[in-house]
């Protein structure tokens, strides 16, 4: 009877390709019953090799690659190799572009978020929540194509500023969508978030300490919902954010679960349309891009680096010029990496049931780990 | 079986031209036959296209709306789609005959399915209790496809919907027995009898408030009984990637959606039989239909009430599933072990104690 009722550890592999995880990713899980006694990442999956195919391409043809780093949240690939490669040749853009790319930089915010609680709704089968954040979500990428004419992979900034001037009616449409959204997540609040099924899942489930954080690395909204209040926005301010009157929320436990990250998400987007509205209504005049700075512009030789804050923490560009046509070398330091460090540790004791939504929690981008 | 209950098929026999009445056991497959025919699938047809037209709109999206007019066709289109394809595993002939007998249980509790008092097949004292055996077969079953599965998710979708069956069916039972306090038995006639048309007069309102919570456990621990959504964590596609049904395709998968809403769909009756009015037209109308033999048109008419209210709640489990993200499997047994089951005990003292005091008289 015993060998029939085996009572052994069950060894469930799940990967590359699976509905329950965040991206081509393999986890490895030993579980006693329902528990997950311990838990292993093996990812790579998606590696294109994008840092050394960034050393074939001519300065200008980076930036469409730039945009693939992350394709969630496209612009801050574009936004930290620009600000690399102006640091390199000393240039300033514009005072309109800064705020443009600003512009841009927080609704993608936005909208990284959007979707990020969207895939959390998923998670926990509330389909009618996903459905209502994905709808609102769009009305981003409607911004993003007014302007830009793409909805993902934007191609929009250059070195020196950005592709071309915002169009008639961008700035109000943008205020409109800042007032949607302002009502809509009182909306998701009352359908989704307060619910107590969802509280009674998300409450307490793999806990998230400041001191892990910065053991592991970890920047961004998980580390900011345990507490460590760091956004690059406001310590090594970019773009003129210094000018800006917005709030970086923290978490008060030193420790977050996936409700408190989850939440976090939503304060965030809150500052986000700040920082929108502060630029709609007070938008720079001048040029949208400098004119000295031709289509086949090469930095000198020479070493940069970079940072901004992205929707998921601390993206970094380091540069090394010869003063070729192509970089000598590119290395990027994307946050997901840094998460991916805390999986098993978040899931070891978790019940099996929670791992997709732990996993969710943490707002990985494996396109932009693997790079 | 009930002879005279069968006056029903009689007399649709006879109003169709048969001259000598149906043998007994005729007649009884003919009932069993028309009521699934015309009364589980259509059910079935509609509900499946309500529920997606339904939850389309909750959730802001279109819905069907391509196979025929309005998206009318879809259900038929899927069903179609599904029993062409072979399902992937063949089938030694053992777990045919499983099957087979498993199907034939299931469905075996059509004949005590209550549709009105002129379609009443089976109306004993024990007529209440015997669906939890179809339940129960379903439960089983599930739990069986998941462990037979060759994956770690259908092995735990298996073990969710035993653990889910046992917690659900024990305050659903205590329910059945509070509702029989009230009505002084447990057979369909009595059960409905107990109540009218009137919205006041519905069971739920009995013996306040020990019949209105009973209500709400039956519902709750129904839903649980048959992993319904939300709480179908045995079946879910979020957190296990499909559970039980994660290898099922084609026509396996349509049997098993079949058996899955058969069993949503005779709860669905029930909780209306019990608690919400069932059938009851009017008193003065039905004795007058009686009296002017006009029994094929009473017949139709609590049909279509007992319909009408099965399908309203049945879509209303739907916009409480859509309206509300996924309850973890312990998550459903602990609020089924503490908070349904001592909740359906102290509707049954509290019903018990009103009986024996003669409060209700």
């Amino acid at each position: 009877m015993l060998e029939v009722l085996k009572t052994d550890l069950t060894r469930w592999v799940i990967g590359p390709y699976h509905p329950l995880l965040p991206g081509a990713m393999r986890l490895h899980l030993d579980l006693d019953g329902e528990v997950i006694t311990e838990a292993q990442v093996e990812t790579g999956y998606t590696h294109r090799g994008l840092e050394k195919a960034l050393e074939f391409q001519a300065w200008r043809a980076l930036l469409p690659y730039m945009d693939r780093l992350d394709p969630e949240s496209a612009v801050f690939g574009e936004l930290v190799l620009c600000l690399a490669v102006e640091q390199l040749g000393g240039i300033t853009p514009p005072p309109r572009a800064r705020a443009i790319r600003v512009v841009l930089s927080e609704l993608s915010r936005i909208a990284s978020h959007l979707l990020y609680a969207q895939r959390v709704a998923k998670c926990v089968g509330a389909d009618t929540a996903a459905s209502y954040i994905g709808r609102d979500r769009e009305k981003i990428l409607d911004l993003f194509e007014l302007l830009t004419g793409a909805r993902f992979s934007l191609h929009f900034l250059r070195y020196g500023g950005v592709a071309a001037d915002i169009t008639e009616g961008f700035l109000e449409r943008v205020l409109e969508v800042c007032e949607l959204l302002r009502y809509r997540i009182k909306e998701y609040n009352d359908v989704f978030t307060f619910n107590r099924a969802f509280t009674e899942r998300a409450r307490g489930v793999a806990g998230l300490e400041l001191v892990r954080c910065r053991a592991l690395g970890i920047s961004g909204p998980a580390a900011r919902a345990s507490g460590s209040g760091e956004d690059l926005r406001k310590q090594l301010p970019y773009s003129d954010y210094e000018k800006l009157d917005f709030d970086i929320p923290s978490g008060a436990s030193g420790s977050s679960d996936v409700l408190d990250r989850f939440l976090m998400h939503f304060r965030e987007i809150e500052q986000s349309m700040r920082i929108l509205r502060q630029l709609s209504e007070h938008m720079p005049s001048g040029p949208f891009r400098d004119a000295q700075i031709s289509a086949s512009f090469q930095p000198p030789k020479g070493e940069s680096f970079a940072r901004v804050e992205s929707p998921r923490g601390f993206l970094g560009c380091h540069l090394v010029s010869d003063g070729e046509r192509a970089p000598a070398r590119v290395q990027l330091r994307t946050p997901s990496s840094f998460l991916l460090g805390a999986i098993p540790e978040l899931l070891r004791g978790a019940r099996v049931e929670d791992a997709s939504l732990i996993l969710a929690s943490l707002d990985l981008s494996l396109a932009e780990a693997d790079r | 079986m009930n002879g005279e209950r069968l006056l029903w098929v009689d007399s649709w026999w006879s109003a169709l031209g048969g001259d000598a009445p149906l043998p007994g056991p005729v007649a009884a497959v003919l009932a069993l036959s028309l009521a699934f025919l015309f009364v589980v699938l259509p059910s079935a047809y509609w509900i499946s296209l309500l529920h997606r037209k339904f939850a389309a709109d909750l959730q802001a999206r279109v819905g069907p709306n391509r196979a025929g007019p309005g998206g009318l066709g879809q259900p038929l289109a899927d069903f179609l789609k599904l029993i062409q394809k072979e399902g992937r595993q063949k089938r030694s002939r053992a777990e045919r005959i499983w099957m087979g007998v498993h199907t034939f249980a299931l469905f075996s509790t059509l004949a005590v399915l209550p549709l009105g008092t002129m379609a009443l097949l089976v109306d004993t004292e024990i007529s209440v209790f015997i669906p939890f055996w179809s339940l129960l077969v379903l439960a089983l079953g599930a739990m069986w496809i998941g462990l037979s599965r060759p994956s770690v998710p259908g092995w735990f979708g298996g073990i969710r919907a035993g653990a889910q069956t046992l917690t659900g069916a024990f305050p659903a039972l205590l329910c059945v027995l509070t509702a029989g306090m009230r009505a002084d038995g447990f057979s369909w006639s009595a059960l409905a009898g107990s109540q009218g048309a009137n919205l006041l007069s519905w069971g739920l309102w009995g013996q306040p408030p020990f019949q209105l919570i009973a209500f709400g456990v039956f519902l709750f621990s129904g839903l649980i009984l048959l992993g319904a959504e939300p709480f179908d964590a045995a079946v879910s596609k979020g957190d296990i990637q499909g559970g039980v049904g994660a290898n099922l395709e084609g026509r396996d998968l349509a049997m098993f959606s079949l058996g899955r809403f058969y069993g949503f769909f005779f709860w669905s009756v029930m909780t209306v039989v019990i608690f919400l009015g069932a059938w009851n037209l009017p008193r003065g109308f039905s004795d007058w239909l009686r009296e002017q033999h006009l029994e094929r048109l009473l017949a139709f008419l609590e049909l279509s009430v007992l319909l009408a209210k099965t399908w309203l709640l049945m879509l209303g489990v739907v916009w409480f599933a859509r309206s509300n993200p996924r309850v973890r499997a312990d998550q459903v047994t602990e609020l089924s072990w503490r908070v349904l089951g001592p909740l359906a005990l102290g509707a049954l003292l509290g019903a018990t104690l009103w009986s024996a005091g003669g409060w209700g008289l």
